[in-house]
């Protein structure tokens, strides 16, 4: 049975793809614990909406996550791990605990915006391999993630 | 993906040691554009602000005006007022004294209130240790020395030397 397709063959040895890979999953890790950290401690009169809303999106988060890192294996690389290595990966602002509840939305938003940012150019660096997989990938999470800004920005308004 | 997002972060993740020099520019270009939300008086004063972060000269001025256009625009525009105020805290410090004759202190600066008086004195206390006196404190407000405009001066002046000086 052929388990490559002629695509992932190709793709293989491209460090620059496998690189923007693990970015994202590095994006999405950090994002994860950020959205955590916002679920736990938002409070005010938008909270019953936001915790909820906040748990919805780490769970999507955390399953994204598992797909990336599986992606980066199927290419024969290697998947980045540990909490500091992917916090100095992804090199995003973080917040702390204490904050409004229109600063978490408006610190995720930031957030998001970074992966939406990686993930574009991972998704157009697989479209440029040929890389058909790769870049369904990275189109399905640049749509979880433009539409969560969208829902945040609407928040806001 | 919006624009404002491209303009801010595309390349850099917009940290204290990796903001770029114009973000906030864009910030406040972008919200000259918002057609419909912005009154003629705020204008004049985005303007106002854009320049003085333009020629990073007189942070007290930025921030005093940046706190008054916050009071007034915020409401309408929070995102845009966010990414400002994450930048002036990555791009500004306060520099505090807290006895007169003693040596300055360097204090980050939180921008979580709406006027300078409460962000003073936020600065001042993030320095001050237990029981230590205060006389005649003094907090003054400046740009951080940015590595990117430190690089580009040097190129500029490599530039320079070599039409200058003939090979």
């Amino acid at each position: 049975m052929k388990t490559a397709t002629a695509t992932t063959t190709k793709t293989k040895s491209d460090t620059r793809l496998v690189d923007g890979l693990n970015l994202v999953l590095a994006d999405c890790y950090q994002l994860m614990a950020l959205t955590h950290l916002a679920h736990w401690n938002v409070e005010g009169p938008g909270f019953f909406q936001l915790h909820k809303a906040f748990e919805h999106q780490y769970e999507e988060l955390f399953h994204a996550i598992d797909d990336i890192a599986e992606r980066v294996r199927a290419l024969d690389a290697y998947a980045i791990g540990g909490l500091s290595k992917l916090a100095q990966t992804a090199d995003m602002d973080e917040f702390g605990p204490t904050m409004s509840q229109k600063d978490f939305v408006a610190a995720l938003i930031v957030a998001h915006e970074k992966v939406i940012d990686d993930a574009t150019r991972t998704r157009d660096h697989a479209a440029e391999m040929s890389d058909l997989e790769t870049q369904d990938l990275m189109i399905k999470r640049l749509t979880f993630h433009q539409k969560t800004v969208w829902m945040l920005k609407s928040f806001l308004k | 993906m919006n624009s404002l997002a491209a303009t801010i972060c595309t390349h850099e993740p917009c940290t204290s040691t990796t903001c770029r020099l114009t973000c906030a520019l864009e910030v406040i270009d972008e919200l000259l554009q918002a057609q419909g939300t912005v009154r003629g008086e705020e204008v004049d004063a985005l303007l106002d602000l854009r320049s003085l972060l333009r020629h990073r000269e007189n942070a007290e001025a930025a921030l005093a005006l940046f706190c008054q256009l916050r009071r007034t625009m915020e409401e309408r525009h929070y995102l845009a007022f966010y990414r400002l105020r994450r930048w002036l805290e990555n791009q500004i410090e306060a520099t505090v004294r807290i006895v007169r004759g003693a040596p300055e202190r360097t204090a980050a600066l939180r921008l979580d209130w709406y006027c300078l008086e409460p962000v003073r004195f936020h600065c001042l206390q993030s320095v001050r240790q237990l029981g230590e006196p205060v006389l005649a404190p003094r907090v003054r407000f400046t740009f951080r020395a940015n590595t990117h405009q430190v690089e580009d001066g040097r190129q500029a002046l490599v530039a320079l030397a070599s039409d200058v000086i003939p090979t």
